[in-house]
């Protein structure tokens, strides 16, 4: 990788550090358990690896931004995650602070 | 399968050991689940190859066990400011510390000039670095334990602010340009005033040895009631110290009679006196016997006076540490922003 690569992959790294939780948030509106949350999120066209994801939910849910249950389906006992009642809240702040910084950046290209 | 219970069994070894459970748990119903849905999409079961590709892409069991701590750093970024601020404090600190106490047990030692130019010296040296190390390191910890605490006590301890004490930019310092005062402009008042009182210091000071009462008044007379004398290192000391003083006059009469070179003070001819002090302290520092006063008749030569002598060879010698470690200080400095100003440019 030369250094132009590196340095855009960092960069890159640290842009969609931010989205992704508010992508997790936005889609966590709806109950899901950690693999058809990164599914739904692909299928949205936000990749996301199961590195990073899986323990992304476990820091939300100890902020009190998630909540979780263990619950079984298909046989198999899975961790349900959705948006806490706090979590909604900071949503709702976060998407206004989204919002405002895709009009900024559209305004300035 | 088996490959994945090996896999999630090596990455609960680096979880933390109260919420492993759990987290491989859950991990392992994610990772099931995904791979039902490639076998699903396959029509077959993933051979081992597959497998092992499948699970080198998810990470290593280090790497993914890394994302489930609680804190990856020692030290966050909002201590960090105040944490650099202090160690650069405490590592100043305790070198002025260390050297000047090194230095005052040598000289206490009554090793005598050899011993402080030589192994002593070079064995506090070498020490240096050992007691930098010792220090940081109890820095860094206190700090990581503040953050640590913090961390993991996030409703019982407030959360962590910058340390930062009450300000106004009104109170900040001007400007350094790096020369300090000596490169304000100098008016022509002051320049005329500071070459007079020269020149009138430099005669009181040559009268001093004739009148001694110039510089001790009254006491001149009991001082030379007592059954001590000056050591005759004295008088090079004396002499040094005139030679000094009028090179420096000289100097600046010169600067101000060249018109116009007063209206900047000269921050090299600082730079060239201040080495020069060590020359008449030198001359202190190696009178023979290091003996600065000695006595007039036998009897007076008493073990007060040895004491009293050995007291001022001991002060001359963290006098003489103090004025190297400023020059060294200086020259660091000046190197420094040099060093700074041609990287910049």
């Amino acid at each position: 990788m030369t250094l132009t690569e590196n340095l855009f992959e960092n960069l890159r790294m640290e842009l969609r550090r931010g989205c992704l939780t508010l992508a997790v948030l936005a889609q966590l509106k709806q109950e899901h358990y950690g693999y058809t949350l990164r599914k739904a999120l692909a299928g949205r066209g936000m990749e996301i690896d199961e590195s990073t994801l899986y323990p992304l939910l476990r820091r939300l849910e100890t902020q009190g931004l998630l909540t979780s249950e263990w619950r079984e389906e298909e046989k198999r006992n899975k961790r349900f995650y959705r948006l806490s009642s706090e979590g909604e809240e900071i949503f709702t702040r976060l998407l206004g602070e989204w919002n405002a910084i895709n009009t900024a950046i559209g305004n300035l290209l | 399968m088996e490959l994945l219970d090996r896999y999630l069994d090596a990455i609960k070894k680096h979880l933390p050991w109260k919420r492993q459970d759990d987290i491989v748990a859950e991990l392992r119903a994610n990772l099931e689940a995904q791979l039902d849905d490639k076998e699903t999409e396959l029509g077959r079961k993933l051979n081992d190859v597959e497998m092992e590709a499948w699970l080198k892409q998810i990470g290593s069991p280090i790497q993914v066990a890394a994302r489930y701590q609680r804190q990856q750093y020692l030290i966050g970024p909002v201590l960090f400011p105040t944490y650099s601020y202090i160690l650069r404090l405490v590592l100043s600190w305790v070198t002025v510390i260390y050297v000047v106490a090194s230095v005052a047990t040598i000289a206490a030692q009554g090793s005598g000039v050899e011993a402080f130019a030589g192994l002593s010296l070079v064995h506090v040296a070498l020490r240096l670095p050992w007691i930098w190390l010792i220090n940081a390191a109890i820095t860094t910890f206190i700090f990581a334990a503040v953050e640590r605490v913090s961390a993991r006590y996030p409703s019982k301890v407030s959360p962590l602010q910058p340390v930062t004490a009450p300000w106004s930019p009104l109170d900040l310092e001007p400007v350094d340009t790096g020369d300090g005062d000596w490169a304000k402009p100098w008016s022509f008042a002051k320049a005329l005033a500071e070459i007079i009182f020269g020149y009138v210091f430099f005669a009181w000071l040559l009268l001093v040895p004739h009148y001694p009462y110039l510089m001790f008044g009254p006491g001149a007379w009991y001082l030379a009631s007592l059954p001590y004398k000056l050591a005759h290192a004295w008088w090079p000391f004396y002499w040094w110290v005139v030679v000094i003083n009028g090179f420096e006059l000289a100097w600046k009469t010169v600067d101000f009679a060249s018109g116009g070179a007063w209206q900047k003070r000269k921050v090299w001819r600082n730079w060239a006196m201040h080495p020069l002090s060590l020359i008449p302290l030198g001359i202190l520092l190696t009178a023979p016997g290091q003996a600065l006063f000695l006595a007039k008749t036998a009897a007076a030569n008493d073990a007060a006076l040895a004491q009293a002598n050995k007291g001022l060879h001991t002060a001359l010698i963290i006098v003489v540490a103090v004025v190297v470690l400023q020059l060294l200080w200086n020259a660091t400095k000046m190197g420094v922003e040099a060093y700074r100003k041609r990287v910049a440019a």
